[in-house]
């Protein structure tokens, strides 16, 4: 099962070539360049240097959110095209999931965090399963101290937190006082989506039968555009 | 020679489109899926909403581009995409897409600038077009009088220092509650009044040089609305005629006047204004006594289509002007 694994939901643009259990070649880029200067010159150089073109894979996976509106939709259209091209199916992965997924085998919760801006979070927590990670509450959108309530309200006695991603940091000094010794960080390796972990995720989904449709396949943005907010509020 | 079928892709706006051109010159298919309706209820085109649509419908258009021309994506010899000027969110949806699709299918990528693509629209229809020409561009976002010397050089004479004329007619027709998109409404409006009978200024006519001012007129306009309703006499329709005859005279003499100064034999007109009623008879009327030949392209190619852009890559291909993967997109023109 060979897999090409894309990720740009976030400021990091990651690309992975997984065949099944193994990671052949990833990259992880979290510098100036946009994505869509980065992302196809990526993907172009990790496939030559594992010999291997769009036909010899058996799918390609997309992290669909939620994340940077734009960035999510340059990572889809990018794999929408080449599945189209070669005819192969999609895997469709939640950022929130492959993020979680850099925590494997550990009793602790999981916050993962995305910055949302406008001081909000895209927030899910998980447990970690003997499959990767399995989600308690997914997708949700808030401040942080909505995120802070909700974790309190999952935590059990004794249990520690372990929190990640870009929406960790924007507020670690602020959860680093609410929780103090209860919580643990990710070294920074771990702690940003990889696409090396979407791929692994999207082996498991493709090994299901877990493929989406890449006529219909759309980001999860979770937010409404601004438009649409303020037309359902009555005021366009 | 072996036919070359390119793949053109154009969402720089509010239009999803994708097609099939051979050879630079036929048609095989042209697939467009207009946003419009749903825009018209924001009262004009919302990017992230224009890019949220691209996204759902790309892969849609595209199949069908393949489907209407009766080939497999394996048939393509290259892949083009507008990548310049317009919504960055909604052209990195098209640039991206394509630039998939054309690695996977190891097939060159062309970038194509919108605006080229849309003065390419009238060398699709038209064989007998005399270079050098003058080129009037008209659209939502721009205005600009153009000197071109053949199919890759051009060289500006002038440009709108404020709103494009399309813009002037989309603030004016929301101004005059006639509706969006405001081109057609203003037409549609305008043949039920007279021109003429209120008098509108001509910005910039008295001017020996090409540049355009629309936002007094939209100004003038606006303020002649009121000053009728406080009269308690107003003729919407005169008004709406007046305001698309004062735009269009502008644009039609400085053509003309560019066209003779240049000693050139054929003047085209591009973008979405070009598909004016007015501005193409007026264009045509006054052409005709300076021995001067008008091209357009037809309705359906004045608009944003990905036929255009498909046609003007040909060129880029033939000479392989090929794109980097890296290509990026760019909500401004960089250049002519």
């Amino acid at each position: 099962m060979l897999i090409l694994a894309v990720d740009s939901s976030t400021p990091v643009a990651g690309v992975a070539l997984v065949e099944d259990h193994r990671v052949l070649n990833e990259s992880f880029i979290n510098y100036k360049k946009t994505h869509s200067e980065t992302l196809l010159p990526t993907i172009d150089r990790i496939m030559r240097e594992c010999d291997c073109k769009a036909a010899d894979l058996d799918a390609l996976a997309v992290t669909v959110g939620p994340g940077s509106f734009t960035g999510l939709r340059i990572g889809m259209a990018t794999v929408k095209g080449m599945a189209m091209a070669v005819n192969k199916p999609v895997v469709a992965l939640s950022t929130l999931d492959t993020l979680a997924a850099n925590v494997w085998a550990s009793e602790a919760l999981i916050g993962a965090l995305l910055d949302a801006r406008k001081n909000e979070l895209y927030y899910g927590f998980y447990r970690s399963g003997d499959q990767g990670p399995e989600a308690l509450l997914k997708d949700m959108i808030g401040s942080p101290q909505d995120m802070v309530s909700q974790a309190r309200q999952l935590l059990e006695t004794g249990q520690r937190l372990i929190l990640l991603g870009d929406g960790y940091y924007r507020y670690s000094a602020y959860f680093e006082e609410e929780f103090k010794e209860e919580l643990k960080a990710m070294p920074g390796h771990l702690s940003l989506p990889r696409a090396a972990a979407a791929g692994i995720l999207a082996v498991n989904k493709a090994r299901m039968g877990v493929f989406e449709d890449p006529y219909r396949l759309r980001p999860v943005y979770i937010r409404l555009s601004e438009a649409e907010y303020r037309l359902g509020k009555g005021e366009m | 020679m072996k036919d070359i079928y390119i793949l053109g892709i154009e969402t720089s706006c509010d239009e999803t489109a994708a097609s099939v051109v051979k050879n630079g010159r036929q048609i095989l298919s042209n697939v467009i899926n207009s946003q419009v309706k749903i825009h018209a209820q924001f009262g004009g085109v919302v990017p992230e909403v224009a890019s949220r649509k691209h996204i759902e419908n790309i892969a849609l258009v595209v199949d069908q581009a393949f489907s209407d021309a009766g080939l497999e994506y394996a048939d393509i010899d290259a892949i083009a995409v507008t990548n310049e000027p317009g919504l960055i969110g909604a052209l990195l949806v098209g640039l991206s897409f394509a630039k998939g699709l054309a690695w996977a299918l190891e097939r060159p990528l062309l970038a194509v600038n919108h605006l080229h693509g849309h003065i390419y629209a009238n060398i699709l229809e038209h064989e007998d077009i005399e270079f050098p020409a003058v080129c009037l561009v008209v659209s939502g976002g721009h205005t600009n009088l153009l000197l071109m010397e053949d199919i890759n050089n051009y060289q500006v004479l002038g440009a709108s220092r404020d709103d494009a004329a399309g813009e002037a007619f989309d603030k004016v027709a929301r101004f005059l509650g006639l509706g969006y998109p405001g081109g057609p409404a203003i037409q549609k409006a305008a043949q039920k009044g007279q021109a003429g009978k209120i008098k509108l200024p001509r910005v910039f006519l008295d001017r020996h040089d090409y540049e355009f001012s629309f936002s007094g007129l939209k100004t003038a306009t606006m303020n002649m609305k009121k000053k009728m309703e406080q009269a308690g006499e107003l003729q919407l329709w005169d008004l709406a005629a007046e305001f698309q005859q004062a735009l269009i005279e502008v644009l039609v003499e400085k053509s003309l006047q560019a066209a003779r100064q240049y000693e050139v034999k054929s003047v085209l007109m591009a973008g979405g204004v070009a598909a004016n009623q007015q501005l193409r008879s007026l264009m045509e009327e006054r052409a005709q006594s300076q021995n001067i030949k008008v091209f357009y392209p037809s309705l359906g190619l004045c608009t944003d289509n990905a036929a255009m852009i498909a046609g003007r890559a040909y060129h880029d291909y033939i000479r392989k002007s090929y794109a980097p993967w890296s290509l990026n997109a760019y909500p401004s023109l960089s250049s002519w």
